[in-house]
């Protein structure tokens, strides 16, 4: 049972490397040709791409057929003197938005971009306004704070303006 | 056996019923007697969920694979600590994982709070049994872990009974554990995360307490932030568990991808983060009530919501939303409670009036609440990122991807005013700063921030990214040496203790916020790991023949060999490289790649690394050829990782400072003795 369940793992093995070998292409980088482009040079296009059938995988990290196809067209547009831009608009053409990992700032899509901004706008607006809406309170006498001093932190009624180090030793003494 | 196990859920389920009910009669009639059979159905319906769970695991370590579960994520080859992770290897499991940790999470809370806050504890456990009694409801109307597999008429039948003419089908082994899920930090990972996930709903049910009751003080607040502090740090450790395992196993130098499962577990902690600090304004200056419960509701829903989209199959695809009856049921229960949340919250809106008002825009009170609204945007945008694919295909009919770039340059820039805002709240005193204590608390840190760009310049920096970044480190750290510092400085000079023992006893008496210092010092550190890889990471790809070298950053590796070695349930291979730096050798990694026998198709990489406190040497198998006369690689140098990984334990330090309970005396005598900053420490 054993032998065969080492010739099966052999067999696998193989398998794999025949899938391994055709993942690594024709042959060692360093003796590309001045023309053919390195996997640094493929890969730094990659990097500004996504496979469009993974969720969240950079082109230059997925091992899937299809964005190792992706790669060899990389390269022989590389190859043929082709721009990131050109190349990565090819992808876009051929597979859509999803390539870029982002949404385009067009059409519905915008809100993507939009979204945050307005949250940003009505969450910082919303603070501002409770600064001055509480701000206009304060004339009436404030209800003493429940929990009063914090750390050492809260000025008591009469006290002075701040002196860090007379209320450091205050509440050092009162903890004693 | 295992019908012992379903048996188990159902009573589970039918006693969860009876006990909300006996609990809300109990409450509702005053009587005792309900309310105590209330609290005991907590327990035993959690000790039969734990039984269940229990006989689960004994399916996996004796394989029984008559269980469907155990057939499909188990094999007789597998390590032990991977059958008993099994569990939460597959949607039933991992439903019947968590509804184990809700249980025990349930019976420790009502157990410590059986003497304390006594009128809202029958409250609480309707919501514990509520929560519970969902989870049952799942595995026995959705994903039943307990279903085994039959043959009638030559088809395969998954059924918990015995159909009518049905012979047992036991397949002589199963088909293995997902291989991703082979790894020792996806046995931990998923616990912390899950013991966080199910944390929040013990803060959550007090809430709701409060607002069934009307008791909307501050008495919730005090009793649960412990409970929150807790989860908190379970999420924490759960997220940085998960990205050290995405750093090790995928391959791709990075720990963070911002994919959905991914952003469903930072989701509940941002409004958790939020919360830890807003109860700190309500609790001193009885404030931002109505807030507290939002980002408490918030949190528990996300908790819910994160792992519906996830579940669900909706992120996937929308279309793929009905396939299971999980999505539809959690989203059933994610509207209904959301529902009756606000309509609790705006019944009790009048009673939830503050108590104080903003005194000055220079406050730490406008700091935390401009930090909290942070927070809330990051989870906002972060939300719709996550979602926004689904609703693109639903409305345009196109699927598109929303990835790292879409999250860095939205979220990217909040998290550095959210960064900067860590450094100048606590600078700020409560109520209103003067011009010369903001001075006086300003100076150093400012200083240091802007000391550390020539200093940056001088060691090489060139990159905007990491001005800005170690500017805003050395600013909030500069605040926080001043803070401990002074502390220090006054203690000394009232007590005339040796400087060691001022600071313990200064961390020791003040636990609380100097905790959450060292929390946020664990905070920079992990920054600094983002810093590093986001800006300074290297990559090189190479194909290289036995004996030849790469060249990265100032390391060169020399593949070796590829030695194949046999694994329990894998066989893996070795391509060991010599790491040479500055042209002297410094050691050698193991890039790997395990082949499950299993899942061969799915090889793993496990990636040879060299860790430092300046820098790691990662390198990744990708390939290889004629038996590894050739092996292709991918090689990193991630500056700063290690960084990440140890602010996560300081961080973790400084919440077990911050929540260690202190010797409480009888409370007058506390009241008497200890301030009230202190008290609530």
């Amino acid at each position: 049972m054993r032998r065969f369940a080492l010739i099966r793992k052999t067999l696998i093995v193989c398998a794999l490397v025949a899938v391994f070998a055709l993942a690594l292409g024709s042959g060692p980088a360093q003796i590309a040709s001045a023309q053919t482009p390195t996997p640094n040079q493929i890969n730094e296009v990659a990097r500004e791409l996504w496979c469009p059938l993974c969720n969240g995988v950079r082109l230059d990290n997925c091992d899937l057929q299809a964005c190792i196809q992706m790669r060899e067209v990389i390269s022989q547009k590389l190859e043929a003197g082709e721009s990131t831009d050109n190349i990565k608009a090819y992808f876009v053409q051929q597979y859509g938005d999803v390539v870029l990992g982002q949404p385009s700032t067009e059409g519905f899509n915008l809100i993507a971009w939009i979204f945050p901004i307005l949250a940003a706008v009505v969450g910082l607006g919303w603070v501002a306004y409770l600064v001055v809406t509480w701000r206009k309170k304060q004339a009436a006498p404030a209800v003493a704070a429940s929990g009063a001093p914090s750390g050492g932190q809260l000025r008591r009624p009469g006290e002075e303006p701040d002196d860090y180090m007379k209320r450091v030793e205050r509440e050092l003494r009162e903890t004693e | 056996m295992t019908d012992l196990g379903y048996i188990a859920i159902i009573l589970a389920f039918l006693l969860s019923l009876y006990g909300i009910a006996a609990s809300a009669f109990g409450a509702l009639k005053n009587r005792p007697d309900f309310v105590g059979s209330g609290r005991n159905s907590v327990y035993v319906v959690s000790g039969l969920v734990i039984f269940a769970g229990l006989l689960m695991w004994r399916a996996l370590l004796t394989n029984e694979f008559h269980v469907e579960f155990v057939a499909s994520h188990s094999e007789r080859a597998l390590p032990t600590i991977f059958k008993i992770s099994a569990l939460w290897g597959g949607q039933a499991g991992s439903l019947l994982f968590w509804s184990m940790l809700a249980s025990l999470m349930a019976v420790v809370a009502t157990f410590s709070f059986r003497k304390q806050g006594s009128s809202l504890m029958p409250w609480v456990n309707v919501v514990l049994l509520v929560y519970v009694g969902f989870f049952m409801s799942l595995l026995l109307f959705a994903e039943n872990p307990f279903a085994r597999l039959w043959m009638v008429n030559g088809q395969q039948v998954i059924s918990v009974f015995q159909p009518t003419g049905a012979v047992a089908l036991i397949p002589p082994d199963g088909n293995g554990l997902n291989p991703q899920l082979q790894n020792y930090w996806m046995v931990l990972h998923p616990v912390a995360l899950y013991l966080g996930f199910v944390g929040m709903v013990v803060p959550f049910a007090f809430a709701v307490a409060a607002l069934v009751t009307g008791q909307l003080g501050n008495t919730w607040i005090k009793l649960i932030r412990r409970w929150t502090l807790v989860p908190w740090a379970f999420l924490t450790v759960g997220i940085l568990l998960g990205s050290q395992w995405a750093y090790l196993e995928l391959g791709w130098g990075g720990y963070w991808a911002w994919d959905p499962v991914e952003n469903a577990s930072f989701l509940p902690w941002l409004t958790a983060t939020a919360f830890v600090h807003s109860i700190m304004i309500q609790e001193r200056r009885g404030m931002l009530k109505v807030w507290n419960m939002v980002l408490i509701g918030l949190t528990f829903q996300l908790t819910m919501i994160g792992t519906f989209l996830t579940r669900s199959g909706v992120v996937q695809s929308v279309h793929s939303f009905a396939l299971s009856a999980v999505g539809p049921m959690f989203a059933a229960f994610i509207i209904i409670t959301s529902l009756a949340f606000i309509g609790l919250l705006i019944w009790r809106l009048p009673h939830l009036k503050s108590e104080n008002s903003l005194d000055s825009v220079m406050s730490r009170e406008t700091a935390f609440l401009t930090q909290n609204v942070i927070f809330v945007l990051i989870m906002a945008a972060t939300f719709l990122g996550t979602i926004f694919p689904s609703i693109s295909e639903l409305v345009m009919g196109d699927k598109i991807s929303l990835n790292a770039p879409y999250f860095m340059r939205v979220n990217g820039p909040i998290f550095v005013a959210l960064l900067v805002l860590m450094g100048a709240a606590p600078l700020l005193a409560w109520r209103r700063s003067g011009p010369e204590t903001l001075r006086r608390n300003f100076l150093a840190p400012i200083s240091a921030g802007l000391l550390s760009v020539p200093v940056m310049f001088l060691l090489g920096n060139r990159t905007m990214g990491g001005f800005v970044g170690v500017a805003i480190i050395a600013f909030v750290l500069a605040g926080i040496i001043q803070e401990y510092v002074r502390g220090v400085r006054a203690r000394r000079q009232s007590t005339g203790e040796p400087l060691p023992t001022a600071l313990v006893q200064l961390v020791r008496r003040n636990g609380r916020r100097y905790g959450g210092y060292i929390v946020h010092i664990g905070v920079l550190m992990v920054a600094l790991g983002i810093i590093g890889n986001e800006f300074y990471q290297s990559e090189v790809d190479a194909n290289l023949k036995r004996g030849e070298s790469v060249q990265i950053a100032n390391y060169t590796l020399t593949y070796e060999r590829l030695d194949m070695v046999d694994g329990p349930n894998f066989t893996e291979l070795i391509a060991p490289m010599t790491v040479a730096k500055n042209g002297r050798v410094v050691g050698e990694i193991l890039p790997k790649k395990h082949i499950y026998d299993k899942n061969p198709e799915q090889p793993m990489s496990e990636v040879g690394l060299r860790a430092g406190v300046v820098e790691d040497v990662y390198a990744v198998l990708a390939g290889w050829d004629n038996m590894g006369d050739t092996a292709s690689f991918k090689v990193f140098v991630n500056p700063l990782m290690s960084w990440m990984w140890v602010g996560g334990i300081v961080m973790m330090i400084g919440v077990l400072i911050s929540a260690w309970p202190r010797r409480v005396a009888t409370t007058a005598e506390a009241t008497r003795r200890v301030p009230e900053g202190a008290q609530t420490a």
